[in-house]
Parts: C-alpha cells; structure tokens; sequence
C-alpha cells in the first residue's frame, strides 16, 4: 500500500470515529426519548395537541426546533416513534427538516460565524423554514404508502395497548437505538470514506466554481452532502470558504442539516428510499433556487444599507 | 424480537456504550471531539452499557410474549393505504401477551457486522490524528478570508491592553489572531513587525519554500468533532544555522511577525527569534469562540 493510501485509510478512520463518537451518544439519547415516548405517550395526544387545520399544524411543527432543539441525528428516532404513534407525518417532516436549522444554537452559532451578522443568520432560519413547510405541507396531500416504509406505519391504523412500563420501554429504545444506529454507521462509513478520497474542499476545483452563483451553490451543496457537518457547526465552515458568496453559503448550511450523507441512511429508517430521493432532489433544487435568489435579490438590498457583510470570523 | 435477539441487541449496546466509555477514559476523546462533548461521551457510554446489561440479563418478558404471540391472531397484514382512513379506531386490546413486532429492522448478526467490521477497522488503522495531508484538506496551508469594516476598531491600544506579554516583552497572540490579520488591512498595519510569541505544533512548510528554510506553526479549531476541524497555520522562517524543531512537536515560537504577498495572496509570516519546546495543552483543539 502506498503512503498515500495509508495516510488516506489513517484519516478516514480518524474521521469515522470522530463522527461516530460524538453522534452515537446523541443518537442514543433521541433512542430513549423516543423509546419512552412509544410506551407512554397514549395515542391521539397529538390530535388534541395540534391545531385541527392541517396548515397550521405543519406552520407550527416546523416552529418546534426553537422550544425543542434537537440535532439532526437525534430527530430522526424521535419522530419514527412519533410517527408510529399517531403525529401527522406531515408536522413530523416539517420538523424534522427544520429543526436543525430553525433552532437558538444553530442560530447563535451562524450569527457568530459571519461575524455577528443578523442578516445571515436569518436568512438561514428563514430559508430552511419555508423550505421544511413547503415539503411538509406536500406531503400532507400524498398517501402514506408514497413515503413511510411500512414499519413505520404499521401502528398507524390501529390501537394497540401495549404493556406501558420501563421494561417496554427499554425494549423499544432497543430496538430503536440498533435500527438507527446502523443506518448511522453506514452512512458514517460513507462519508468518512467520500471525505478522505473523493473530497478536497480546498481543491482548486471548488475555488473555480465560487465565482459563479448558481454553479457555486450546486457545488456547495454537494460539498455539504460529503462533509456531513453538524448544523451547529457548519457555518464556520462555510464562513470560510472565502472564494464563495453569501447564496452558496447559504445553500451550504441549508441543505446540509436536511440532506447528508450520513443522513439518508438515517431516514431510511422512516421512509421509503424513493422518497428519500424525492426529498432530495426538492430540498436540492428549492435551496438552490432560493439561495441564488437571495444572492441576487435580496443581498443586493442589504448590501446598499451597510458597508459590507462580514466574510470571516 | 426474540429473547437471543434481545440479548445480543443487549451486548452491542454494551460494546458501543463501553467504547465511549474507554474513550473518555484513555483520554483519546481528547483527539476527537471538542472538550464540551467529553462528559456527555462518558454519561451517554453509561447509559448505553445500561440499557445493553438490562437487556442482556432481563429478556424474560420478551419470550414470555413470544410463546403467546401465536394466540394474538389479528390480521396484521390488512392494508394501511390511503383509502384506509386513519382516524379509524380499529381498536384491539393486546393485554400483556401480544409480542407482535411492528418493526422490521435488521437482525443482531447484520448490525453487529455490519457496525463492528467498520469500528474495528477505523480503531486498527486510527492514528488519532490527521496526516499532513489530511491537515492539509483542513486549511493547514490555506490562505485566511478576508474580513471587513463590520468587525469593531481594533487599535494598538487594545493590543496593549488585552494580549499578555512574555518575558521578552513579545506578545502571545493567538493563533487565529496571527492568521487572520493577514486578512485585515488594520489590523495587518498593527501586527506588522510586532514581537510576538505563538504556541503551537510544528507541521512542514509547503508554500514558498525552496529554500528549506521555513516550517509553519498550526492550531486546530474545532466546535464540535474532529469533522468540522479548521487548521490555521503561520509560516516560520528560520535564520541561517538556527536550531529548528521536529515536525509534530509541541513550541513556543517567538519572533517578529510580517506579512508577505505570495502569488497574489497575503500570508502572515514569523522571522524566527527563538523556538522552545512547550508543554502539550490537554486538548490541543481550540474552540471556536
């Protein structure tokens, strides 16, 4: 083996444990929470919870991640057994979706990055909220048999009772915390692997394409894809790719906490992968869409109101 | 899931829960995740030994259901399509007897190969750090982004008043400061030919460095894990017949720090004074602020 593939075998083992040390623990935690609300949690709370306008409920599901911040790793057991358990998929997806993004850390964390800017920052929220609804309030049209893989709709026509003690709940934060936690090292493995061989975002490649916004924002969002960065801290990242404009950083830290490559294997555990590929090529083109939008439209404003946005922490 | 389901779902959890839990003991969480994680790593690694112990010795109620799983005999394979409403309540009431599962995820045999193969493998060949080449895809040798007017007035003054001095009256900057002044013309004009001391590991010089003559000081930053590291580095040039570091050890550099224009680009650079070694910090990662 040459040096360089051992160096490359060295990293992307460093790389791969990096990811998975820190994410099984919260994969973990988001097991238990939704172990304990399988058991307990009585079907029907959340039709008495959630308004009756099926709208509204998505507009206000998508608002969740500012009282109930969650990774994007953790979501994901979270609403499979919210799911299974009665709460519309529609307001699951919408806050599955933004969450990440829509949250007081991600927030705090871009604002920072960029410098103390408000203008990113809310424009990141902004975007991956309308973004989240828009597919949510789709997909409340759709059958579930379009998108949910069938365990997870399985309790969604009936009533079971179930045992409600910790033994069923330890047993369903189990099976939860094998079933993602799988799905989370293959994707792990993926982008370890796509990080250490495939991938140079220092490369001359990528600084070619920033000079262009809508090339910029493809290529940012497929950087995204492979780095499989944390919400909370993707925007450092990002603030430094200095080559690129504002709408492809966007695009970077929007697309990014919704679709991953480690996160398709995690959805994979709620939905069917033809599905997965339908979310991904909607959150693909409705982030890119927007991101090149607010480059050329929106940041031109902004830009005339102050002398410069910051472009570095 | 059946009760050696159970139990071997039980002993994976206690394989993951007990290699956080080595991790944060050894102390090589150190090289991986940022300080703030580390505790979490511990308590999460418990709670999953926990949970794998628990279900390890306590399948019982889990075969007891399946010996009467046979009597629940609903039809489970009614269709749940879009005609099928969802409001139904189709009510049944299982007791404690019903083990029907309504998951279909893998065997314990397919997650515990399909998560051990990649964990042994990633723990054989880890070095708990990055190559060159990797540091190199982290920004090691990449030049600092430009600031702007936005961030507040940074005079000598501040410099005075909030970076400490070391015995020879040479500023210790921190790292990120050296490096992204390059990135700021005022601050540049205050930095410029400023005696300063910077602490970090020692990593080869790949950029303007035919003569030999140079290494480049780095540190990490980091928010999270190892995956969203940032390396920022400044270049050292050694005087003819200086001693010089290894790379990968632990220094103090000191010098004067300059800026020079390579290829169009403006770098931050240290005329060597003197390096000495240095104790190596905990954790080598600095966090983003």
């Amino acid at each position: 083996m040459t040096q360089e593939r051992q160096d490359q075998l060295a990293d992307g083992s460093y790389e791969f444990l990096a990811i998975f040390l820190e994410g099984l623990p919260f994969i973990f935690l988001g097991t238990l929470v939704s172990g304990f609300l399988g058991t307990y949690l009585p079907r029907g709370t959340f039709e008495k919870i959630l308004p009756k306008n099926n709208t509204l409920a998505v507009l206000m599901s998508g608002l969740l991640g500012a009282v109930f911040p969650v990774c994007e790793c953790a979501v994901v057991p979270v609403i499979r057994r919210l799911v299974k358990n009665g709460l519309p998929v529609s307001c699951a997806l919408a806050y599955m979706l933004a969450a990440p993004i829509f949250n007081p850390v991600t927030a705090i964390s871009t604002y920072k990055a960029f410098n103390n800017s408000p203008e990113i920052a809310l424009s990141r929220l902004a975007m991956g909220y309308m973004i989240a609804v828009f597919i949510a309030l789709i997909v409340a049209r759709k059958a579930h048999s379009f998108f949910l893989k069938e365990s997870v709709k399985a309790e969604n026509g009936n009533e079971h009772h179930h045992p409600r003690n910790l033994n069923a709940a330890l047993n369903n934060s189990l099976r939860d915390l094998m079933d993602v936690g799988l799905y989370f090292c293959i994707g792990v493995v993926l982008t370890a692997i796509l990080k250490t061989t495939v991938i140079d975002p220092t490369d001359d490649f990528w600084k070619e394409l920033a000079d262009n916004s809508i090339v910029g924002s493809i290529g940012m969002m497929f950087l995204a894809f492979v780095l499989s960065l944390c919400s909370t801290s993707d925007a450092f990242i990002a603030a430094n790719f200095h080559n690129f404009k504002y709408g492809p950083k966007l695009a970077f830290m929007v697309f990014g906490p919704m679709m991953d490559a480690k996160l398709i294997f995690l959805y994979s555990t709620v939905f069917k992968w033809k599905f997965i590929l339908f979310l991904f090529v909607t959150i693909f083109i409705l982030t890119g869409a927007l991101s090149i939008l607010f480059e050329t439209q929106i940041l031109p404003g902004w830009m005339s109101q102050q002398t410069e946005i910051p472009l570095a922490p | 899931m059946t009760s050696l389901d159970t139990r071997l779902f039980g002993f994976l959890a206690c394989l993951w829960g007990s290699l956080l839990i080595y991790f944060y003991h050894s102390t090589r969480i150190r090289d991986y995740l940022d300080v703030g994680f580390h505790h979490f790593i511990m308590v999460g690694g418990i709670g999953m030994l926990i949970l794998g112990i628990y279900s390890f010795i306590n399948p019982k109620s889990q075969s007891e259901k399946n010996k009467t799983s046979q009597s629940c005999d609903h039809d489970h394979g009614h269709r749940d399509d879009e005609q099928h409403s969802h409001d139904h309540n189709h009510c049944h009431d299982h007791g404690d007897h019903c083990n029907h599962d309504h998951e279909e995820g893998h065997g314990p045999f397919v997650t515990i190969l399909l998560t051990l193969a990649p964990l042994i493998l990633a723990m054989t060949y880890t070095k708990d750090k990055l190559s060159n080449g990797g540091m190199a895809k982290k920004g090691l040798y990449e030049k600092p982004a430009l600031t702007s007017a936005n961030i507040p007035p940074f005079t000598r003054e501040d410099l005075e008043k909030n970076v400490p001095k070391n015995e020879h009256g040479e500023f210790q900057l921190r790292m990120i400061s050296a490096y992204y002044a390059a990135g700021d013309l005022e601050i540049q004009d205050i930095f410029d030919g400023l005696p300063v001391e910077l602490e970090g590991r020692i990593a080869p010089e790949k950029i303007n460095n035919e003569s030999g003559d140079r290494l480049r000081i780095f540190r990490s930053i980091i928010t999270c894990c190892a995956a969203d590291l940032q390396i920022v580095g400044v270049a050292l040039e050694f005087p003819g017949g200086s001693n010089r570091p290894q790379v990968e050890d632990w220094v103090k550099a000191s010098g004067t720090l300059t800026f020079e224009t390579v290829e169009g680009d403006v770098l931050p650079l240290l005329k060597i004074r003197e390096v000495i070694p240095a104790e190596e910090p905990y954790s080598e990662f600095r966090r983003r602020q």
